[in-house]
């Protein structure tokens, strides 16, 4: 029962935040699908424990993280269907190409010195430069502070 | 996680902030990772990998060693 109207409200999550570049509100979700906002919250409550949704920090009615998408900006923005969508990090920024199955074009910097980096999808490939991305903590952490990572 | 010109950039983040260089990753790798985790995150059956298929997804893109193993409690930075 759970796993049916969990899936409903992730999808209705992902509908939204890719038809509008925003990730909705637990109210705009439960509208969305016409249920209570209490079972949406709920159903976030769920979607957080199985690591699929990180909400807002103090504030459960909103969503920082639906991975690959951010509920701020941040510095990964990716333009893509006309649209400007935030992504999580460098990994997310591919990821919302890859999600939403079309071009993008990520403005990114140098974490070091700040100089402005590219990334562009095309045709669902990247466009290849020599650029390296690093993880400041391994695999097994990376869920302990997930803003972080 | 964070995006770098060069691996001499890497270095230079690293060595400013007294952390360790971590394993480096490129481009065609990290496209890789984010078709993996997030090609069907938009349908039904989309679902986040569990550790053995991060495993498997690691290891199948050329990354390998306790730094990937998501279930590792062994990882130093010596690693």
């Amino acid at each position: 029962m759970n796993d049916q109207l969990d899936t409903e409200v992730k999808l209705a999550i992902y509908r939204v935040t890719a038809d509008t570049g925003v990730i909705p509100t637990s109210s705009e979700v439960a509208r969305k699908i016409d249920i209570e906002e209490a079972e949406v919250l709920d159903a976030f409550a769920r979607l957080h424990k199985k690591r699929l949704l990180v909400p807002e920090p103090g504030d459960f009615s909103r969503i920082r993280m639906v991975p690959p998408f951010s509920g701020i900006a941040t510095a990964f923005p990716v333009d893509a269907n006309g649209r400007r969508y935030h992504a999580n990090c460098v990994w997310d920024a591919y990821g919302v190409a890859a999600a939403l199955h079309t071009d993008a074009m990520i403005a990114a910097s140098d974490g070091h010195t700040g100089e402005p980096l590219w990334l562009e999808v095309k045709n669902n490939q990247p466009i290849l430069r020599s650029y390296a991305a690093h993880f400041a903590v391994p695999a097994a952490r990376w869920w302990d502070d997930i803003i972080f990572t | 996680m964070l995006l770098f010109r060069s691996e001499e950039t890497v270095n230079s983040w690293c060595e400013a902030r007294g952390i360790p260089r971590r394993p480096l990753i490129s481009l065609a790798q990290l496209w890789q990772l984010a078709v993996h985790w997030y090609a069907n995150r938009l349908t039904v059956e989309s679902r986040r990998p569990v550790p053995e298929e991060m495993m498997s997804i690691f290891e199948s893109i050329g990354l390998t060693g306790p730094f990937w193993d998501p279930k590792s409690d062994q990882w130093t930075p010596a690693n």
